[in-house]
Formats: structure tokens, sequence, C-alpha cells
């Protein structure tokens, strides 16, 4: 095996590992802000998905215009999800969220192959088949896009959660509920925009891969199951923990997958999610799950 | 309220009108519905023991369903064993890998129990589509052979539906007499004091994990052994006994049943396991309808049926104490 | 509105508990279908449906059968065995219908054999692909179990055979989903290969639903496979496609490779020039009856026809010939009747059934030169 060989794993991982975090990273700040596990995360990316392509094919709008309008429409889902939905269980009991959004997962998913069918639609723009070539190692131009914007979120997240008087909030809440609600953070706020900031991530996700896989309806259930063992083992509520715990697990993923079977790359991210519970409960990176 | 003697014989009445379905009618998909709420009572009833008496969201349910029925059909395949053993191999398996996911996730949190409990049912669905040696992959086992379940003095052979439909009912009566008598026992008063309040519970002398971990098991084994009886009606075993769509179907009985309540979700599983399919029931937006339900359910009815029809009664019983002052 | 749900339930339960005889002989003849319409292989399922009942919409245009019209009624099994079961046992205890019909994966209808054994009703096989199906069929055990479309290892057998011919087949990677699918697939190529004492240069497996290929492709390339068997459908095989397009795998493809799916710039680059394929169908396929059955089932559903499609009208026609030489809308009649069939395909050959009860139409080589599907030849399987 050559250098090419690795280098092209590598290159692969980095990709799917930054397609992860976009995911993961929302799930973990919805998780941080309000202790509430999204199940319809997956469902928002797949509808962030499913936009981007009637916009893109049927209404003929430009890509860069279409990423822009899909994770605005997401932000303004965010704010409505957690206004009808998730405002009421605030405090009220992680078993409940769960049982709420997977409600909402099966309304979104079986809602959308009913509407749609699981027909797979391939979005198609004039560098679809582009392939940037360097010696042995090739990735096509859309993957290079969409690892481009996924990099462009990470910057914005972090001059949000850094930068902003309602970041520094949002991680005040994130960190000691019951002391930032002392110091006087209005946590409805702080939590509402935590949920828009994370279903606008998954929008932006659906619209950066909508060129890059197939979309269909089914697309974004496999999708939020890895996501979740990302969050656990980045650390529940950690957002930069589950940005590092994706790229990393995307790019074990990948060197692992250029050796072993395809499958036992799936079982191995939940045995490493279950082992990590076992041995390191708060995460690699700290902020465990609380009781 | 109605007299404990009133109630003892409604459901004598009850059981014996099951039992006397098949007698009545020869109609094979009436049998069919009789299976399939037998099977869903099961797994819900050991879902509710679970969730809602003991309060930990549980997605593992499918899982050891699936284990009982691929041990049982592979014991009884491949080694010969009697159907009994089979599926009480499997049940006793199921109990035990229960053990094992519980003990190892609830030392941490019940949210940690619920994460793992999902990545759970997602490995069983793995290793039987995958490892191949052991569960034939996703061909699955097919044609299983007509079972012969060896009672003390009298073994049947189970050939016609009417068996399957006495054996699963059968089962689904004891399973429930079983969880009946651990709900209404101190045990289960244990368990609904650690779901209200786990550190008070705690400070009564109680040890959560211990209960916890028998409610796990005792689930388990239940869902483990109608796994393993279940198969050979089906005559197959294959990945699709993992599928989610069972998990979906299982909380929707609880939640609409009400969590903790024993009859809510016994009649729960009833209606559901036979409503929608007498009625024609549109398929494609089923589980639309189902998530809509929970939606709704978690937003404004969390008590389920069984919760609200408790509340009524709570609220009957204190009025006239409010009323005289 | 609760009680009249009750009143509805009662009724339906009434109506059940007495529609033993509702057999009418004046009423059209009824086909009881189970195919997955929800779930996620629903898209299939709609076109074994679209198929389906084409053949009946043409049978009733040229005046029904026996003086009857053909009637399909579809129900789900999500292709899960269970269901499978529960939608075949409430067609039987209707009591009217003539015949069961698919059931489309292999688990679901390896499951409703033994219950149209014990009703004494046929069960037409349409698409599910298990070679078990067939070894319990006919001679095999069960006498109402009949397969219309040809296994996987007789029709791998036929493309090792061609690819041997041109030396092609000493160095062919394997990639399929872990589904029947693709499990038949790799043992059809490894028992085809085995036979000319050649072996696979690899084996590996994904799951459905798998979004990203290239850890796996990247493996594949690397070890230089000459052919790339590919066993994917649906979103995966746009997905593998793609990916193996951009990480510019050049090699061909082989196996059942649905190359009328291939994005069209794919195509005519040229990239998948050399792959050949084998399938039981193919839209191009140049005879007069093809080109008939994709002009009526574009203009209904303004798609083409797959595989599915097709094999689900066939199998229709089989039993609704069946139904008309039978005499009767007698299920066991029908049974005797499709014993004998003798049905001329839109392939070019003759349909009839072996002692196993499966039948052996063409199997269709194809493959792709300058960016264009060619048929190379057919092949009886």
């Amino acid at each position: 095996m050559d250098a090419g060989f690795y280098l092209q794993l590598l290159l692969n991982g980095i990709v799917i590992g930054v397609i992860y975090a976009l995911v993961a990273m929302g799930l973990s700040l919805i998780f941080g802000v309000l202790e509430i596990v999204n199940f319809a995360h997956g469902e928002f990316y797949m509808l962030g998905a499913m936009l981007a392509y009637f916009l893109t094919m049927n209404m003929g709008l430009g890509y860069a215009a279409t990423v822009v309008v899909v994770t605005a429409v997401a932000v303004c889902l965010g704010y409505v999800l957690y206004e009808a939905l998730l405002a009421s269980l605030e405090g009220g009991g992680f078993e409940r969220s769960i049982l709420l959004t997977l409600g909402l997962s099966m309304v979104l998913q079986n809602g959308a192959v009913f509407l749609f069918t699981t027909t797979p639609r391939m979005v198609q723009t004039s560098q679809s088949y582009v392939n940037l070539v360097v010696g042995d190692v090739r990735v096509s131009l859309m993957r290079v896009f969409a690892l481009a914007l996924g990099l462009l979120a990470f910057g914005a997240l972090y001059l949000i959660l850094y930068g902003t008087r309602i970041g520094r909030a949002m991680r005040g809440v994130a960190q000691n509920r019951d002391a930032a609600l002392m110091v006087g953070i209005d946590p409805r706020a702080v939590s509402r925009l935590a949920v828009a900031i994370g279903i606008g991530l998954s929008g932006l996700a659906g619209a950066a891969l909508a060129p890059v896989y197939a979309v269909h309806p089914l697309m974004g259930f496999s999708f939020v199951f890895k996501a979740f063992a990302i969050i656990i083992i980045g650390g529940l509520g950690n957002v930069a923990g589950a940005a590092v715990a994706a790229v990393a697990l995307g790019m074990l993923e990948s060197v692992i997958g250029g050796f072993l079977p395809l499958v036992m790359v799936d079982a191995l991210v939940f045995s490493s999610m279950i082992a990590m519970l076992l041995l390191r409960p708060q995460g690699l990176f700290g902020r465990g799950v609380r009781v | 309220m109605m007299p404990g003697w009133l109630r003892g014989l409604l459901v004598l009445l009850g059981v014996a009108g099951l039992f006397a379905v098949p007698r009545i009618t020869g109609n094979e998909y009436v049998l069919a519905l009789g299976v399939s709420f037998a099977m869903f009572s099961v797994l819900s009833g050991g879902l509710n023991l679970v969730y809602g008496y003991t309060g930990l969201l549980s997605f593992a349910q499918v899982g050891f369903f699936g284990i009982g029925g691929y041990t049982s059909a592979l014991l009884v395949t491949e080694r010969g064993w009697p159907l009994e053993a089979g599926a009480a191999c499997g049940g006793a398996l199921a109990a035990l890998v229960g053990l094992v996911i519980g003990y190892s996730s609830l030392r941490l949190s019940r949210h940690a129990f619920a994460i793992v409990s999902l990545s759970f049912a997602f490995l069983c669905m793995i290793v039987a589509r995958d490892w191949v040696s052991l569960t034939r992959g996703a061909m699955g086992i097919p044609g299983l052979p007509v079972p012969v379940l060896h009672l003390p003095g009298w073994s049947w052979r189970l050939s016609r539906p009417a068996d399957f439909y006495y054996l699963l009912m059968g089962f689904a009566v004891i399973a429930q007499a079983v969880i009946y008598l651990v709900v209404t026992s101190r045990l289960g008063r244990a368990m609904r004091a650690i779901k209200l309040n786990e550190a008070l519970a705690q400070s009564q002398g109680i040890s959560p994990l211990s209960y916890k971990l028998l409610a796990l098991a005792l689930s388990a084994f239940l869902a483990g052994v109608v796994g393993g009886l279940f198969v050979f009606y089906l005559t197959i075993v294959d990945p699709s006994i993992f599928d989610f769509y069972y998990t979906e179907t299982m909380l929707i009985m609880v939640i609409i049943g009400g969590p903790g309540s024993f009859w809510g979700v016994l009649g729960a599983s009833a209606v559901l396991a036979a409503l929608p399919d007498l009625l024609r029931f549109t398929t494609d937006l089923r589980m639309v309808l189902y998530g809509a339900v929970l939606i709704a359910a978690m937003l404004v009815f969390p008590g389920g049926v069984g919760g609200w029809l408790q509340r009524r009664a709570l609220r009957r019983w204190r009025r006239p104490r409010l009323a005289a002052p | 509105m609760r009680r009249m749900r009750l009143a509805v339930a009662v009724a339906a339960l009434a109506a059940l508990a007495h529609s033993g005889f509702a057999q009418s002989q004046e009423g059209p003849i009824l086909i009881g279908a189970s195919i997955p319409l929800t779930g996620g292989v629903s898209m299939f399922g709609q076109h074994s449906r679209w198929g389906a009942e084409l053949a009946a919409a043409e049978a009733n245009a040229k005046g029904g059968v026996l003086g009857r019209k053909i009637e399909i009624d579809f129900q789900d099994n999500r292709c899960n065995p269970a269901e499978a079961v529960k939608s075949v046992t409430q067609m039987l205890a209707e009591k009217k219908y003539v015949a069961i019909f698919d059931g489309l994966c292999s688990s679901a209808a390896l499951a409703i054999m033994p219950l149209v054994e014990r009703a004494g009703i046929p069960f037409v096989v349409a698409n599910a692909s298990a070679t078990s199906i067939a070894e319990r069929s006919g001679v095999g055990g069960n006498k109402w179990t009949f397969k219309v479309n040809p296994t996987d290892a007789s029709m791998l057998d036929a493309l090792v055979g061609w690819l041997d011919k041109e030396g092609k087949a000493g160095n062919i990677a394997f990639l399929g989903e872990d589904s029947d699918f693709g499990r038949a697939g790799s043992t059809g190529l490894e028992n085809a290969l085995k036979k000319r004492n050649l072996k696979l240069a690899g084996v590996d497996f994904f799951q459905k639903g798998n979004a990203d290929f290239t850890p796996v492709l990247t493996k594949i390339k690397a070890r230089k496979p000459g052919l790339l068997a590919l066993y994917a459908v649906d979103a995966d095989f746009q997905n593998a496609i793609r990916q193996w397009y951009g990480l510019g795998g050049g090699v061909p493809l082989t196996g059942r490779v649905l190359v009328d799916q291939v994005p069209k710039e794919i195509m005519e680059s040229g990239f998948l020039d050399g792959t050949t394929s084998v399938q039981p169908y193919d839209p191009s396929v140049d005879t007069p009856g093809n080109k008939a059955f994709v002009e009526a089932f574009r203009k209904l559903h303004n798609v083409p026809p797959i595989l599915v499609s097709f094999e689900s009208y066939e199998a229709m026609k089989v039993l609704i010939d069946a139904i008309r030489r039978a005499g009767k809308a007698d299920p066991a009649a029908i049974r005797d009747a499709l014993v004998t069939t003798k049905m001329p395909s839109m392939l070019g050959t003759v349909i009839d059934f072996d002692d196993h009860n499966l039948a052996h139409n063409n199997a269709i080589i194809l493959t792709i030169k300058g960016g264009k599907v060619v048929v190379l030849g057919m092949s009886k399987t």
C-alpha cells in the first residue's frame, strides 16, 4: 500500500467527519442547553436536503442561494419547533423529550415517504461530476464545497458561542443551569436560540450534502444514530467535544474501513460508544450524562 | 371502584372468553389477530413494567424479543431441542443480556440507559444481518419445523393456527398474571417509589439499582420467551424481527394505555393490535398518525388513558372531603 | 364519535365471522397480493403493483377471463414476514381470493408458503430472489408455490460463463448490501466461479442506508480488481456509483448492475465502458412485446418500468393465463393449470415450470459500450 492510499483514506475521513460534525454539533448544543435528546434531528437534515433538491432542480435556484435559503428556513423551523413543542417540556423530563421528538420524527419521516416516496433524487449541478486530482488522490468538487461549508459553520458557531453575549449566556446555561438563572439569564431566549441554531446547522448539513449524497426520506434516520454516539463520545452537551469526536470518528471509520469489513465499522461505532459510557461516562471531553 | 370479587370474576370470564374463541370461529384471521395481540401484550406489558412503573425508557425490548426468537429457532432446528426448552433458553439469554446492559449503564444514569438500550437494539440488527455463521445472515432461518411441546404426561404437536393461538394466549395470560402480581406487590410499590423520587426511595432503604435490574430482567425474559414461541408461528426468523417499527408500536401502546397502568396498557395492546387491521386502516399514514398521537400524548395527555382514569378516580375520591370543610 | 367507531369495529368483526361463503360466481375474480407498500422498499412494492395492475388491465380490456373481470387486492407487508403472515392470513380467511401473489421480499414469500399450502391456494412469486423458495417447492414439498423469476444462482452462472469466455472472470471484487439480495449475489457468484476453479478477489458488505462508500471503495480500488460486482439498489446504488466515479475507480462493474439507473453524465463519460451485467430484464430489450409494455407503462406512470414492474407484469400474466386454462375460478384447478403453463414471454422464450415449480426465463446479458447500454445476448437460466 502506498502513501496515496493512506492520504486518500484520510481525506475521505476528514470530509465524512466534518459532515458528521455538522449534525452532531447541533444535537449537542440542544442537549447542552435544554437537556433534550432530539430524535427528530436527522429528519431536519433530510428536510434540508429535500428542500435543497426542490429549490435547485425544480425552481432553478443557484446552489449558493439555495444553501442560504435552506439554512434560513431551518433556523425559522427551529424557532417554531421550540415554541410549539419543546418549550412546554422545559425541565420536564428527559424521557418525555425523547418520546415527543420520536413522535415528531415518525411524522416527518413517514409523511415524507408518503409525499415523495422513497425514490432517490439527485441534485445535479454543472459541477456534480467535477473531480479534483492531485497525484493519486482524488476528491469530488461537491465534497470540497461541503467541507468548506462545514468549516465555515464551525467558525460561525465558534464566533457566536465565544464572541457574543447570547453565546456566552448559552454556554453558561449549558455549564450550570441554576447558576445561569441566578445571574439573570433568560433561559427561554437562550433555549430558543439554541434550538434555532441546532436545527439551522442540520438544515445546512442537508443543503451541503444534497449534491453529494442521494436525497430520500430515510436519509436522516441512519445518520442521527451515529450522531447520538458522537455526542456521547464527545461528552453530552459539549459542542466542541462533539465536533472533535465527529472528525475523529470520521477519520477512524475511513481508515479502519480501508482494511476491515464495512459492517464491522458500524458495529464499532456503537460498541465504542457503549465502552465510552462504561469507562469514561463524562465523555472524552467532560460534562457527562447527568441524572 | 368495583369490588375485588367482581373484578376477579370479570377477569376469569375474559380469559375464558379468549380461550373459547377458536371453538366459536374457525376464522384463521381472527386467530392471527389473537396471536398478534398476545405477542404485543407481553412486549408492551414488559415495557410498561420497565418504563411505566420503574421509569426507565427502554428501546431494548425488541432486541430481547429477537434474541429469544433466534435462540429458540437455532436450538430447536440445529440441536433438536424441544420447543419449551428452546424458548425458555431464549428467555434466559435475553434476561442475562438485559442484566448486562442494565448493570453497565444504570450505574451511570437513566439517560445513559435509554441511549445504550437504543444502540443495543441496533447492534442486535447488525449481528443478525452480518454474523452469518451464527445467525445465517439476512436470509434468516426459513422453514422452521412444526414444533412439539412436551408437558408432563402430554406432548402437544403445534400444527394448526389454533394450537399457536392457545399457546401464545396461554403464555400471555401467565405473563400478564406475573406482571400483575409484581406491580401490585411490595416490589411494584418500590418500583413506583423509585420512579417518583429516586433519592427519597433510597433514603427509605430501597436499593434502586436492584429493583431496576429486576424489572428489566423480568421484562427481557418474558419478551425472549414470547419471541421464541412466536417465530415458530411465523415459521421463519430473520433480521426484520428487530424492526424499529415494533419498538414504535410498543411505545405507542404503553403511552396511549398510560405508563404505569396495568389495565390501560393491556387494553391499548388489544385495541392497537387488532383495530387498525380490522378497519383496513390506511397503512400509508398509520405511522404518521402514531407519531402525531405520541406528540399529542406528550404535550397534553402524558398519563395516557390509564392516567386519565386514575386522575378522575382520584378527583372523585377527594371531592367529598374538599366539599365538607 | 367513539360509539360510532365501536359500531364500525363490531360490524367489521361480524362481517369477518360471516365472510366464509362470500365467494360469488358473478363478481370479479379476486387475486390477493402481499407486497411492501410502506417502509424502506415501498418503491419496489409500488412498481410491483403497477406491473401487476397493467397485466390485469390488459386482460380486462379484452373482456376479462371466463367472462369476469380480474381484480387484485394489495395488502402491505412492510417486507416483514410477521406482517406478511398477517396480511395473507386475512386474505385467506375471507376465502374470496383464487390465488396469492408475490410477497416481493424473500423472507415474506418464505413465510407465506406454509399458509398457502395449508389453505390449498396457489401462490405465484414474482420477485423474491432466495433459492430456498424453489428448493422447497414442487418436488421439494410445497405444491402450491410457483416462482416465475429466475434464481440468482442460475443467472450468475450464465454471466460468469460469458465473462470466463472473455477471460475476465478471474479478478472480480464484490460489494453488496447485507440483505438477501446481496447475500444471494455473493454466494451465486462464488458458486459459479468455483465451478471454473476461480475465486472472488474480495467480498464486502454494507448496511442498507449507508450513505458514504468512500472508505470501502478506496480499499477496493487499491486491490486493483478487474471488475467490481456491485449489488446495491435505490439510494445506495446512486451513492456508490457516484462515489466510485468520484474516486476514479477505473474498473467496470458486473453482477446485477442496474444499468438503466446509472446517472446520464456518468454513463456518457464512458467511465463504465466494459461493464457486463446480468438481469432478468432490461427496458431496452428489442422485442415487440417489450416495446409495447414499456410504452403502456410509461403512458400510465410517466416513468419507465424497472425489473420489478416487469417481473410482476409477466408473473401476473402467467397467473391470468392459468385461470383461463383452468376454466373455473377455483384455486385447485388454477394450481393444476399453472403446472402445465406454456406461456410465451416477451423476452422471446416460453415460460414453463420445472419440477421445482421454477420457471427458467431468459437472463439478459448487457454491456456498456461507448457510453451506451448494449444487449449482448440472452441466456437461458
